[in-house]
Protein backbone atom coordinates (compact mmCIF):
# COMPACT_ATOMS: atom_id res chain seq x y z
CA UNK A 1 0.00 0.00 0.00
CA UNK A 2 2.88 2.11 -0.37
CA UNK A 3 1.54 3.89 -3.41
CA UNK A 4 -0.54 6.20 -1.09
CA UNK A 5 1.98 9.38 -0.63
CA UNK A 6 2.78 10.63 2.77
CA UNK A 7 0.00 13.55 2.78
CA UNK A 8 -2.83 11.38 1.71
CA UNK A 9 -1.54 8.96 4.70
CA UNK A 10 -1.79 11.83 6.62
CA UNK A 11 -5.14 13.35 5.31
CA UNK A 12 -6.83 9.94 6.75
CA UNK A 13 -6.01 10.40 10.39
CA UNK A 14 -5.93 14.34 10.27
CA UNK A 15 -9.50 15.13 10.97
CA UNK A 16 -10.07 12.99 14.24
CA UNK A 17 -6.52 14.15 15.01
CA UNK A 18 -7.27 18.33 14.67
CA UNK A 19 -11.38 17.32 15.86
CA UNK A 20 -9.37 15.80 19.11
CA UNK A 21 -7.04 18.57 20.01
CA UNK A 22 -9.51 21.23 19.11
CA UNK A 23 -12.22 19.56 21.70
CA UNK A 24 -9.93 17.94 23.89
CA UNK A 25 -6.34 19.50 24.68
CA UNK A 26 -7.40 22.95 23.69
CA UNK A 27 -10.32 23.17 26.47
CA UNK A 28 -8.16 20.97 28.73
CA UNK A 29 -5.30 24.07 28.66
CA UNK A 30 -8.19 26.44 29.01
CA UNK A 31 -9.68 24.63 31.86
CA UNK A 32 -6.34 25.09 33.23
CA UNK A 33 -6.12 29.12 32.94
CA UNK A 34 -9.47 29.14 35.12
CA UNK A 35 -8.21 27.25 37.65
CA UNK A 36 -5.73 29.73 38.60
CA UNK A 37 -7.64 32.26 37.21
CA UNK A 38 -10.75 34.82 38.52
CA UNK A 39 -13.65 35.13 35.70
CA UNK A 40 -14.97 38.32 35.61
CA UNK A 41 -17.65 39.90 32.60
CA UNK A 42 -16.96 43.30 31.50
CA UNK A 43 -19.58 44.23 28.82
CA UNK A 44 -20.54 40.66 28.12
CA UNK A 45 -16.97 39.68 26.90
CA UNK A 46 -15.11 37.27 29.61
CA UNK A 47 -12.01 38.67 31.16
CA UNK A 48 -9.73 35.70 33.05
CA UNK A 49 -7.23 37.13 35.50
CA UNK A 50 -4.37 35.36 37.05
CA UNK A 51 -5.52 34.36 40.32
CA UNK A 52 -3.17 31.91 41.59
CA UNK A 53 -3.57 28.69 44.11
CA UNK A 54 -6.99 30.78 45.64
CA UNK A 55 -9.54 28.22 43.78
CA UNK A 56 -7.52 25.54 45.35
CA UNK A 57 -7.41 26.90 48.51
CA UNK A 58 -10.69 27.43 48.62
CA UNK A 59 -11.51 24.01 47.52
CA UNK A 60 -9.08 22.36 50.05
CA UNK A 61 -11.55 23.98 52.57
CA UNK A 62 -14.84 23.41 51.33
CA UNK A 63 -16.48 20.80 52.88
CA UNK A 64 -18.87 20.40 50.52
CA UNK A 65 -16.09 19.56 47.78
CA UNK A 66 -15.12 17.01 50.64
CA UNK A 67 -18.72 16.12 50.94
CA UNK A 68 -18.85 15.22 46.91
CA UNK A 69 -15.39 13.62 47.03
CA UNK A 70 -16.74 11.31 49.61
CA UNK A 71 -20.28 10.33 48.20
CA UNK A 72 -18.48 10.49 44.56
CA UNK A 73 -15.82 7.39 46.00
CA UNK A 74 -19.17 5.51 47.83
CA UNK A 75 -20.78 5.55 44.43
CA UNK A 76 -17.74 4.07 42.71
CA UNK A 77 -16.36 1.96 45.33
CA UNK A 78 -19.95 0.05 46.19
CA UNK A 79 -21.63 0.04 42.78
CA UNK A 80 -18.12 -1.05 40.94
CA UNK A 81 -17.75 -3.89 43.54
CA UNK A 82 -21.32 -5.21 43.26
CA UNK A 83 -21.52 -5.05 39.65
CA UNK A 84 -18.43 -6.76 39.32
CA UNK A 85 -19.94 -9.96 41.21
CA UNK A 86 -23.26 -9.80 40.19
CA UNK A 87 -22.12 -9.82 36.59
CA UNK A 88 -19.96 -12.67 37.44
CA UNK A 89 -21.91 -14.80 38.85
CA UNK A 90 -24.29 -14.20 35.87
CA UNK A 91 -22.04 -14.63 33.12
CA UNK A 92 -20.93 -18.27 35.09
CA UNK A 93 -24.20 -19.13 34.75
CA UNK A 94 -24.73 -18.51 31.46
CA UNK A 95 -21.43 -19.67 30.25
CA UNK A 96 -22.56 -23.36 30.68
CA UNK A 97 -25.15 -22.32 28.09
CA UNK A 98 -28.23 -23.79 29.97
CA UNK A 99 -31.72 -23.74 28.14
CA UNK A 100 -32.90 -19.99 26.91
CA UNK A 101 -28.87 -18.30 27.30
CA UNK A 102 -29.47 -16.79 24.51
CA UNK A 103 -33.10 -15.01 25.80
CA UNK A 104 -30.98 -14.17 29.35
CA UNK A 105 -28.07 -12.66 27.55
CA UNK A 106 -30.22 -10.28 25.35
CA UNK A 107 -32.02 -9.24 28.38
CA UNK A 108 -29.32 -8.95 30.27
CA UNK A 109 -27.65 -6.27 28.29
CA UNK A 110 -30.76 -3.96 27.89
CA UNK A 111 -30.28 -2.25 30.59
CA UNK A 112 -27.09 -0.84 29.61
CA UNK A 113 -27.40 0.97 26.90
CA UNK A 114 -31.08 2.66 27.96
CA UNK A 115 -31.26 6.40 28.22
CA UNK A 116 -29.82 7.65 31.72
CA UNK A 117 -32.47 9.98 32.78
CA UNK A 118 -35.33 7.34 31.73
CA UNK A 119 -33.86 5.11 34.12
CA UNK A 120 -33.04 7.36 36.94
CA UNK A 121 -36.69 8.71 36.26
CA UNK A 122 -38.37 5.36 36.45
CA UNK A 123 -36.24 4.33 39.83
CA UNK A 124 -37.64 8.05 40.96
CA UNK A 125 -40.63 6.16 40.96
CA UNK A 126 -40.19 3.27 42.04
CA UNK A 127 -38.44 4.60 45.35
CA UNK A 128 -41.15 6.64 45.67
CA UNK A 129 -42.52 6.81 49.53
CA UNK A 130 -46.25 7.39 48.60
CA UNK A 131 -47.46 5.94 45.05
CA UNK A 132 -43.93 4.00 45.03
CA UNK A 133 -44.24 -0.26 44.32
CA UNK A 134 -41.29 -0.47 46.71
CA UNK A 135 -43.13 1.40 49.80
CA UNK A 136 -46.50 -0.73 48.54
CA UNK A 137 -45.43 -3.96 48.38
CA UNK A 138 -43.30 -3.68 51.97
CA UNK A 139 -46.11 -2.04 53.30
CA UNK A 140 -48.47 -4.68 52.80
CA UNK A 141 -46.11 -7.31 54.60
CA UNK A 142 -45.88 -4.82 57.57
CA UNK A 143 -42.68 -3.20 56.83
CA UNK A 144 -42.60 0.80 57.92
CA UNK A 145 -41.76 3.34 54.77
CA UNK A 146 -38.41 4.13 54.36
CA UNK A 147 -37.55 7.46 52.96
CA UNK A 148 -35.31 5.83 49.99
CA UNK A 149 -34.92 9.24 48.33
CA UNK A 150 -35.87 11.69 51.33
CA UNK A 151 -33.71 10.19 54.49
CA UNK A 152 -30.53 11.17 53.91
CA UNK A 153 -28.80 8.14 55.12
CA UNK A 154 -30.68 6.23 52.41
CA UNK A 155 -30.28 8.40 49.87
CA UNK A 156 -27.45 7.66 48.43
CA UNK A 157 -27.79 4.05 48.08
CA UNK A 158 -30.87 3.93 46.34
CA UNK A 159 -28.40 5.94 43.68
CA UNK A 160 -26.00 3.57 44.02
CA UNK A 161 -28.69 0.46 43.48
CA UNK A 162 -29.95 2.27 39.88
CA UNK A 163 -26.30 2.57 39.02
CA UNK A 164 -25.99 -1.07 39.45
CA UNK A 165 -29.61 -1.90 37.79
CA UNK A 166 -28.18 -0.12 34.91
CA UNK A 167 -24.65 -1.26 34.53
CA UNK A 168 -24.25 -4.77 35.49
CA UNK A 169 -24.67 -5.98 31.87
CA UNK A 170 -21.65 -3.74 31.17
CA UNK A 171 -19.55 -6.00 33.52
CA UNK A 172 -21.57 -9.18 32.65
CA UNK A 173 -21.24 -8.55 29.10
CA UNK A 174 -17.42 -8.07 29.27
CA UNK A 175 -16.92 -10.93 31.51
CA UNK A 176 -19.17 -13.61 29.65
CA UNK A 177 -16.68 -12.92 26.81
CA UNK A 178 -13.63 -12.99 28.82
CA UNK A 179 -15.10 -16.62 29.80
CA UNK A 180 -16.10 -17.20 26.16
CA UNK A 181 -12.27 -16.64 24.84
CA UNK A 182 -10.49 -19.26 27.27
CA UNK A 183 -9.83 -22.28 25.47
CA UNK A 184 -12.20 -25.65 26.20
CA UNK A 185 -9.25 -28.04 26.61
CA UNK A 186 -7.59 -26.06 29.87
CA UNK A 187 -11.36 -26.65 31.81
CA UNK A 188 -11.42 -30.36 29.71
CA UNK A 189 -8.05 -31.24 31.84
CA UNK A 190 -9.18 -29.74 34.93
CA UNK A 191 -11.46 -32.48 34.28
CA UNK A 192 -9.56 -35.13 33.54
CA UNK A 193 -7.39 -34.41 36.13
CA UNK A 194 -10.67 -34.33 38.56
CA UNK A 195 -11.16 -30.88 39.63
CA UNK A 196 -13.70 -29.85 41.57
CA UNK A 197 -16.29 -26.92 40.22
CA UNK A 198 -14.52 -24.57 42.92
CA UNK A 199 -10.89 -25.62 42.09
CA UNK A 200 -11.95 -25.11 38.21
CA UNK A 201 -12.86 -21.81 39.31
CA UNK A 202 -9.79 -20.85 41.69
CA UNK A 203 -7.11 -22.09 39.44
CA UNK A 204 -8.60 -21.87 36.17
CA UNK A 205 -10.91 -19.91 35.45
CA UNK A 206 -10.04 -16.94 38.06
CA UNK A 207 -6.53 -16.53 36.70
CA UNK A 208 -7.74 -16.31 32.99
CA UNK A 209 -10.23 -14.32 33.46
CA UNK A 210 -8.50 -11.49 35.35
CA UNK A 211 -7.12 -9.59 32.37
CA UNK A 212 -10.77 -8.52 31.38
CA UNK A 213 -11.68 -8.44 34.80
CA UNK A 214 -9.45 -5.86 35.05
CA UNK A 215 -10.27 -4.24 32.02
CA UNK A 216 -13.89 -3.98 32.75
CA UNK A 217 -13.30 -2.39 36.07
CA UNK A 218 -11.32 0.31 34.52
CA UNK A 219 -13.67 1.03 32.01
CA UNK A 220 -16.57 1.15 34.29
CA UNK A 221 -14.79 2.80 37.14
CA UNK A 222 -13.60 5.61 34.90
CA UNK A 223 -17.33 6.06 33.73
CA UNK A 224 -18.90 5.90 37.25
CA UNK A 225 -16.64 8.77 38.36
CA UNK A 226 -18.44 10.78 35.95
CA UNK A 227 -22.02 9.91 37.24
CA UNK A 228 -24.27 12.72 37.09
CA UNK A 229 -27.65 12.55 35.02
CA UNK A 230 -29.23 9.73 37.27
CA UNK A 231 -28.52 11.61 40.15
CA UNK A 232 -29.76 14.77 38.66
CA UNK A 233 -33.09 13.49 38.16
CA UNK A 234 -33.79 11.08 41.32
CA UNK A 235 -32.36 13.43 44.13
CA UNK A 236 -30.79 16.56 42.43
CA UNK A 237 -27.71 16.22 44.85
CA UNK A 238 -30.28 16.09 47.75
CA UNK A 239 -31.47 15.57 50.16
CA UNK A 240 -29.51 18.54 51.27
CA UNK A 241 -26.01 17.75 49.40
CA UNK A 242 -26.09 13.51 50.38
CA UNK A 243 -26.29 12.58 46.86
CA UNK A 244 -24.13 15.35 45.18
CA UNK A 245 -21.17 13.58 43.12
CA UNK A 246 -18.40 15.67 41.96
CA UNK A 247 -19.64 16.66 38.44
CA UNK A 248 -23.01 17.37 39.78
CA UNK A 249 -21.28 19.82 42.24
CA UNK A 250 -18.89 21.16 39.50
CA UNK A 251 -22.05 21.71 37.39
CA UNK A 252 -23.90 23.68 40.36
CA UNK A 253 -21.00 26.27 41.11
CA UNK A 254 -20.05 26.60 37.73
CA UNK A 255 -23.62 26.97 35.70
CA UNK A 256 -25.99 27.38 38.57
CA UNK A 257 -23.80 30.12 40.53
CA UNK A 258 -22.08 30.82 37.39
CA UNK A 259 -18.42 30.69 38.96
CA UNK A 260 -16.89 29.34 35.89
CA UNK A 261 -13.30 29.38 37.74
CA UNK A 262 -14.59 27.62 41.20
CA UNK A 263 -16.22 24.74 38.89
CA UNK A 264 -13.44 24.18 36.74
CA UNK A 265 -11.34 23.89 40.01
CA UNK A 266 -14.00 21.31 40.82
CA UNK A 267 -14.04 19.50 37.47
CA UNK A 268 -9.84 19.36 37.55
CA UNK A 269 -9.97 17.83 41.12
CA UNK A 270 -12.22 15.00 39.60
CA UNK A 271 -9.84 14.94 36.68
CA UNK A 272 -7.31 13.58 39.25
CA UNK A 273 -9.31 10.94 40.54
CA UNK A 274 -9.81 9.42 37.29
CA UNK A 275 -6.44 9.27 36.71
CA UNK A 276 -4.94 8.07 39.44
CA UNK A 277 -7.80 5.19 38.64
CA UNK A 278 -6.60 4.78 35.40
CA UNK A 279 -2.73 4.76 37.06
CA UNK A 280 -3.82 2.28 39.71
CA UNK A 281 -5.42 -0.32 37.24
CA UNK A 282 -2.59 0.09 34.53
CA UNK A 283 -0.41 -0.96 36.88
CA UNK A 284 -2.52 -3.57 38.14
CA UNK A 285 -2.36 -4.95 34.56
CA UNK A 286 1.44 -4.75 34.26
CA UNK A 287 2.11 -6.62 37.40
CA UNK A 288 0.19 -9.57 36.94
CA UNK A 289 1.72 -9.53 33.31
CA UNK A 290 5.20 -9.56 35.28
CA UNK A 291 4.15 -12.60 36.91
CA UNK A 292 2.72 -14.13 33.93
CA UNK A 293 6.27 -13.93 32.61
CA UNK A 294 7.98 -15.20 35.86
CA UNK B 1 -29.33 -35.32 42.81
CA UNK B 2 -26.71 -32.85 43.64
CA UNK B 3 -27.13 -31.98 39.76
CA UNK B 4 -30.48 -31.10 39.24
CA UNK B 5 -29.96 -29.07 43.41
CA UNK B 6 -27.08 -27.14 40.85
CA UNK B 7 -29.57 -26.16 38.24
CA UNK B 8 -32.15 -25.46 39.95
CA UNK B 9 -30.32 -22.64 41.70
CA UNK B 10 -28.63 -21.34 38.80
CA UNK B 11 -32.05 -21.35 37.21
CA UNK B 12 -33.55 -19.31 40.44
CA UNK B 13 -30.46 -16.60 40.12
CA UNK B 14 -30.77 -16.47 36.48
CA UNK B 15 -34.96 -15.46 36.87
CA UNK B 16 -34.34 -13.74 40.01
CA UNK B 17 -31.95 -11.62 37.69
CA UNK B 18 -34.23 -10.97 35.05
CA UNK B 19 -37.27 -9.88 36.79
CA UNK B 20 -35.30 -7.31 38.57
CA UNK B 21 -33.96 -6.38 34.69
CA UNK B 22 -37.85 -6.62 33.78
CA UNK B 23 -39.75 -4.83 36.95
CA UNK B 24 -38.81 -1.17 36.70
CA UNK B 25 -39.58 -1.32 32.70
CA UNK B 26 -42.87 -3.38 33.10
CA UNK B 27 -43.46 0.05 35.89
CA UNK B 28 -42.41 2.50 33.14
CA UNK B 29 -44.19 1.02 30.64
CA UNK B 30 -47.75 0.36 32.76
CA UNK B 31 -47.77 3.49 34.07
CA UNK B 32 -47.90 5.45 31.27
CA UNK B 33 -51.01 3.70 30.42
CA UNK B 34 -52.79 4.53 33.96
CA UNK B 35 -55.22 6.96 34.92
CA UNK B 36 -54.23 10.01 37.48
CA UNK B 37 -56.05 8.26 40.14
CA UNK B 38 -54.73 4.77 39.19
CA UNK B 39 -51.38 6.77 40.07
CA UNK B 40 -52.58 9.25 42.94
CA UNK B 41 -53.74 6.19 45.22
CA UNK B 42 -50.62 4.10 45.75
CA UNK B 43 -48.87 1.81 43.98
CA UNK B 44 -51.43 -0.35 41.06
CA UNK B 45 -48.96 -3.28 39.97
CA UNK B 46 -51.36 -5.60 36.92
CA UNK B 47 -53.24 -3.85 34.34
CA UNK B 48 -56.88 -5.35 33.98
CA UNK B 49 -56.86 -6.72 37.30
CA UNK B 50 -55.33 -3.58 39.95
CA UNK B 51 -56.37 -1.11 36.99
CA UNK B 52 -57.99 -0.10 33.94
CA UNK B 53 -55.24 1.06 31.10
CA UNK B 54 -55.94 3.81 29.30
CA UNK B 55 -54.01 4.99 26.06
CA UNK B 56 -55.28 8.58 26.84
CA UNK B 57 -52.09 10.11 27.68
CA UNK B 58 -50.30 8.36 25.01
CA UNK B 59 -52.82 10.23 22.01
CA UNK B 60 -52.67 13.33 23.94
CA UNK B 61 -48.81 13.04 23.74
CA UNK B 62 -49.28 12.29 19.84
CA UNK B 63 -51.64 15.33 18.99
CA UNK B 64 -52.48 18.28 21.97
CA UNK B 65 -48.61 18.24 23.25
CA UNK B 66 -47.14 17.06 19.63
CA UNK B 67 -45.44 19.99 19.37
CA UNK B 68 -43.24 20.34 22.24
CA UNK B 69 -42.62 16.30 22.00
CA UNK B 70 -41.63 16.16 17.96
CA UNK B 71 -39.21 18.55 18.16
CA UNK B 72 -37.09 16.85 20.83
CA UNK B 73 -37.87 14.08 18.93
CA UNK B 74 -36.48 14.66 16.04
CA UNK B 75 -33.53 16.96 17.42
CA UNK B 76 -32.30 13.84 19.24
CA UNK B 77 -32.74 11.79 15.81
CA UNK B 78 -31.09 14.85 13.34
CA UNK B 79 -28.28 15.25 16.43
CA UNK B 80 -27.68 11.56 16.80
CA UNK B 81 -27.64 10.14 13.24
CA UNK B 82 -25.40 12.99 11.80
CA UNK B 83 -22.80 13.13 14.68
CA UNK B 84 -23.14 8.73 14.72
CA UNK B 85 -22.10 8.76 10.54
CA UNK B 86 -19.36 11.47 10.87
CA UNK B 87 -18.04 9.30 14.11
CA UNK B 88 -17.95 5.75 12.18
CA UNK B 89 -16.94 7.90 8.94
CA UNK B 90 -13.92 9.88 10.20
CA UNK B 91 -13.22 6.90 12.86
CA UNK B 92 -12.96 4.33 9.78
CA UNK B 93 -10.38 6.77 8.11
CA UNK B 94 -8.51 7.15 11.10
CA UNK B 95 -8.52 3.34 12.08
CA UNK B 96 -8.00 2.22 8.62
CA UNK B 97 -4.52 5.00 8.36
CA UNK B 98 -3.31 3.36 11.81
CA UNK B 99 -3.64 -0.03 10.93
CA UNK B 100 -1.93 0.19 7.42
CA UNK B 101 0.27 2.75 7.07
CA UNK B 102 3.41 3.76 9.19
CA UNK B 103 3.20 7.14 11.40
CA UNK B 104 5.56 9.29 13.44
CA UNK B 105 4.58 12.38 14.61
CA UNK B 106 7.61 13.55 16.65
CA UNK B 107 8.07 10.55 19.61
CA UNK B 108 4.79 9.11 18.60
CA UNK B 109 4.56 5.90 16.37
CA UNK B 110 0.89 4.06 15.39
CA UNK B 111 0.50 2.41 18.82
CA UNK B 112 1.34 5.66 20.80
CA UNK B 113 -1.37 7.70 18.46
CA UNK B 114 -3.93 4.74 19.06
CA UNK B 115 -3.10 5.02 22.56
CA UNK B 116 -3.88 8.63 22.65
CA UNK B 117 -6.88 8.98 20.61
CA UNK B 118 -8.77 6.36 22.87
CA UNK B 119 -7.41 7.65 26.41
CA UNK B 120 -9.79 10.82 24.95
CA UNK B 121 -12.91 8.98 25.91
CA UNK B 122 -11.55 9.02 29.93
CA UNK B 123 -11.75 12.49 30.07
CA UNK B 124 -14.81 13.63 32.30
CA UNK B 125 -16.80 15.88 29.95
CA UNK B 126 -17.06 18.32 32.94
CA UNK B 127 -13.60 19.43 32.69
CA UNK B 128 -13.90 19.95 28.96
CA UNK B 129 -17.40 21.97 29.50
CA UNK B 130 -16.32 24.77 30.31
CA UNK B 131 -14.23 25.85 27.95
CA UNK B 132 -16.50 24.49 25.29
CA UNK B 133 -19.13 26.36 27.06
CA UNK B 134 -17.30 30.09 26.31
CA UNK B 135 -15.73 28.89 22.98
CA UNK B 136 -19.49 28.40 21.98
CA UNK B 137 -20.61 31.77 23.43
CA UNK B 138 -18.04 32.83 21.27
CA UNK B 139 -18.91 30.99 18.33
CA UNK B 140 -22.32 31.30 18.42
CA UNK B 141 -22.86 27.85 18.22
CA UNK B 142 -24.75 27.36 21.58
CA UNK B 143 -27.93 26.12 21.59
CA UNK B 144 -27.64 24.87 17.84
CA UNK B 145 -27.42 21.21 16.07
CA UNK B 146 -24.02 21.93 14.98
CA UNK B 147 -22.45 22.79 17.99
CA UNK B 148 -23.62 19.48 19.55
CA UNK B 149 -22.92 17.14 16.59
CA UNK B 150 -19.66 18.34 16.70
CA UNK B 151 -19.13 17.45 20.54
CA UNK B 152 -20.92 14.23 20.19
CA UNK B 153 -19.25 13.23 17.11
CA UNK B 154 -16.09 14.08 19.37
CA UNK B 155 -16.38 12.45 22.34
CA UNK B 156 -17.77 9.36 20.15
CA UNK B 157 -14.71 9.26 17.96
CA UNK B 158 -11.99 7.47 20.42
CA UNK B 159 -14.85 4.58 20.36
CA UNK B 160 -15.31 4.41 17.01
CA UNK B 161 -11.59 4.48 16.48
CA UNK B 162 -11.11 1.63 19.15
CA UNK B 163 -13.85 -0.46 18.08
CA UNK B 164 -13.26 -0.63 14.48
CA UNK B 165 -9.18 -0.74 14.19
CA UNK B 166 -9.87 -3.72 16.20
CA UNK B 167 -11.54 -5.57 13.46
CA UNK B 168 -9.18 -4.04 10.99
CA UNK B 169 -6.66 -5.90 12.76
CA UNK B 170 -8.58 -8.83 12.20
CA UNK B 171 -8.65 -8.65 8.43
CA UNK B 172 -4.93 -9.83 6.73
CA UNK B 173 -3.96 -6.76 4.43
CA UNK B 174 -2.96 -9.59 2.34
CA UNK B 175 -6.48 -9.31 0.37
CA UNK B 176 -6.08 -5.42 -0.12
CA UNK B 177 -1.90 -6.14 -0.96
CA UNK B 178 -3.64 -8.28 -3.90
CA UNK B 179 -5.84 -5.87 -5.02
CA UNK B 180 -3.12 -3.57 -5.68
CA UNK B 181 -1.37 -5.91 -7.49
CA UNK B 182 -4.09 -6.51 -9.86
CA UNK B 183 -3.92 -2.19 -10.18
CA UNK B 184 -7.02 -1.64 -7.92
CA UNK B 185 -6.70 2.18 -6.95
CA UNK B 186 -6.67 2.82 -3.28
CA UNK B 187 -10.18 4.31 -3.64
CA UNK B 188 -11.40 1.11 -5.45
CA UNK B 189 -9.70 -1.01 -2.57
CA UNK B 190 -11.49 0.81 0.27
CA UNK B 191 -14.76 1.05 -1.44
CA UNK B 192 -15.19 -2.13 -3.15
CA UNK B 193 -12.70 -4.31 -0.12
CA UNK B 194 -12.22 -3.13 2.85
CA UNK B 195 -15.71 -0.88 3.38
CA UNK B 196 -17.96 -4.27 2.61
CA UNK B 197 -15.90 -6.48 4.62
CA UNK B 198 -15.90 -4.17 7.61
CA UNK B 199 -19.80 -3.62 6.84
CA UNK B 200 -21.22 -5.40 9.99
CA UNK B 201 -18.94 -3.54 12.39
CA UNK B 202 -20.01 -0.53 10.73
CA UNK B 203 -22.97 -0.97 11.48
CA UNK B 204 -22.42 -1.68 14.74
CA UNK B 205 -19.92 1.25 15.70
CA UNK B 206 -22.63 3.70 13.85
CA UNK B 207 -25.65 2.11 16.26
CA UNK B 208 -23.14 2.45 19.75
CA UNK B 209 -22.11 5.84 18.52
CA UNK B 210 -25.99 6.65 18.05
CA UNK B 211 -27.13 5.37 20.89
CA UNK B 212 -24.25 7.02 23.19
CA UNK B 213 -25.29 10.68 21.22
CA UNK B 214 -28.74 9.67 22.21
CA UNK B 215 -28.75 9.29 26.04
CA UNK B 216 -26.20 11.83 26.76
CA UNK B 217 -27.21 14.61 29.13
CA UNK B 218 -24.54 17.03 30.32
CA UNK B 219 -23.45 18.36 27.63
CA UNK B 220 -26.86 18.71 26.47
CA UNK B 221 -27.87 20.43 29.45
CA UNK B 222 -24.95 23.07 29.06
CA UNK B 223 -25.18 23.56 25.41
CA UNK B 224 -28.80 23.72 24.52
CA UNK B 225 -31.69 26.09 25.44
CA UNK B 226 -34.76 25.16 23.42
CA UNK B 227 -34.41 25.01 20.06
CA UNK B 228 -32.62 22.12 20.15
CA UNK B 229 -33.62 20.37 23.46
CA UNK B 230 -33.03 16.71 22.94
CA UNK B 231 -35.07 13.86 24.73
CA UNK B 232 -32.89 13.38 28.06
CA UNK B 233 -33.67 17.43 28.97
CA UNK B 234 -37.18 17.13 27.96
CA UNK B 235 -37.74 14.42 30.15
CA UNK B 236 -35.72 16.09 32.81
CA UNK B 237 -37.27 19.71 32.27
CA UNK B 238 -40.91 18.10 31.94
CA UNK B 239 -40.52 15.96 35.61
CA UNK B 240 -38.96 19.31 37.56
CA UNK B 241 -42.22 21.09 36.00
CA UNK B 242 -44.78 18.82 36.07
CA UNK B 243 -44.11 17.05 39.28
CA UNK B 244 -45.99 13.73 40.03
CA UNK B 245 -47.83 13.87 36.72
CA UNK B 246 -46.30 10.18 36.05
CA UNK B 247 -48.54 9.16 33.32
CA UNK B 248 -47.07 11.76 31.07
CA UNK B 249 -43.14 11.25 31.55
CA UNK B 250 -43.26 7.70 31.71
CA UNK B 251 -44.67 7.61 27.89
CA UNK B 252 -42.20 10.22 27.24
CA UNK B 253 -39.83 8.13 28.90
CA UNK B 254 -40.40 5.39 27.41
CA UNK B 255 -40.36 6.90 23.46
CA UNK B 256 -37.11 7.58 25.01
CA UNK B 257 -35.72 4.35 25.83
CA UNK B 258 -37.60 2.70 22.36
CA UNK B 259 -34.59 3.50 20.27
CA UNK B 260 -31.65 2.03 22.36
CA UNK B 261 -33.88 -1.45 23.45
CA UNK B 262 -34.38 -2.09 19.61
CA UNK B 263 -30.87 -1.32 18.53
CA UNK B 264 -29.26 -3.87 22.30
CA UNK B 265 -31.59 -6.68 20.31
CA UNK B 266 -30.04 -5.33 16.85
CA UNK B 267 -26.48 -5.40 17.89
CA UNK B 268 -26.08 -8.17 20.47
CA UNK B 269 -24.70 -10.87 18.01
CA UNK B 270 -22.10 -8.48 17.92
CA UNK B 271 -21.58 -7.85 21.53
CA UNK B 272 -20.02 -11.20 22.66
CA UNK B 273 -17.87 -11.75 18.92
CA UNK B 274 -15.76 -8.45 19.44
CA UNK B 275 -17.70 -5.68 19.63
CA UNK B 276 -15.69 -4.98 22.84
CA UNK B 277 -12.18 -6.77 22.95
CA UNK B 278 -11.46 -8.12 25.89
CA UNK B 279 -8.25 -9.16 27.14
CA UNK B 280 -5.94 -6.56 25.23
Amino acid sequence: MSNLGQREKRLLISPTVILLLFFTLFPFVFTLALVFGKVSFIGGKIAIQFAGVSNWVRLLHDQRFWNAVLVTLKIVGIAITAEYCIGLVLALLLYKKPLGCGFFRVLYVVPMLLTPIAVGYTWRMIFDVGRGPITGILQRVGVKPIGWLVDPHISLYSIIITDIWQWTPFMFLLLYAGLEAIPKDYLEAADVDGATAWRKFVYVIMPLLAPPSIAALLLRSVECFKIVDIIYIMTGGGPGQATESLTLFGYNVGFRAFDLAYGATIAFSLFFMVLIATMFFTMLTKSLRAIRLE
Amino acid sequence: MKRVFSLAASYTVLIVWAFIVIAPLFWLITTSFKDKLDVYLGPKFIPWVDFIPTSRWWIRIFTVEKDSLLKPYANSLIIGLTSAFLSTFLGLMAAYALSRFRFRFGFMKNEDILFWIVSQRIMPPIIVVFAIFIMYQALGLLDTHVGLILIYTVFNLPLAVWILSNFLGQIPPSIEEAALVDGASPTTILFRIVIPMLLPSLTATFLLCFVFSWNEFLFALILTYSRTQTMPILIASQHFQRGPQWWDISALATLAVLPPVVITIVLQRYFIRGLIPVGK
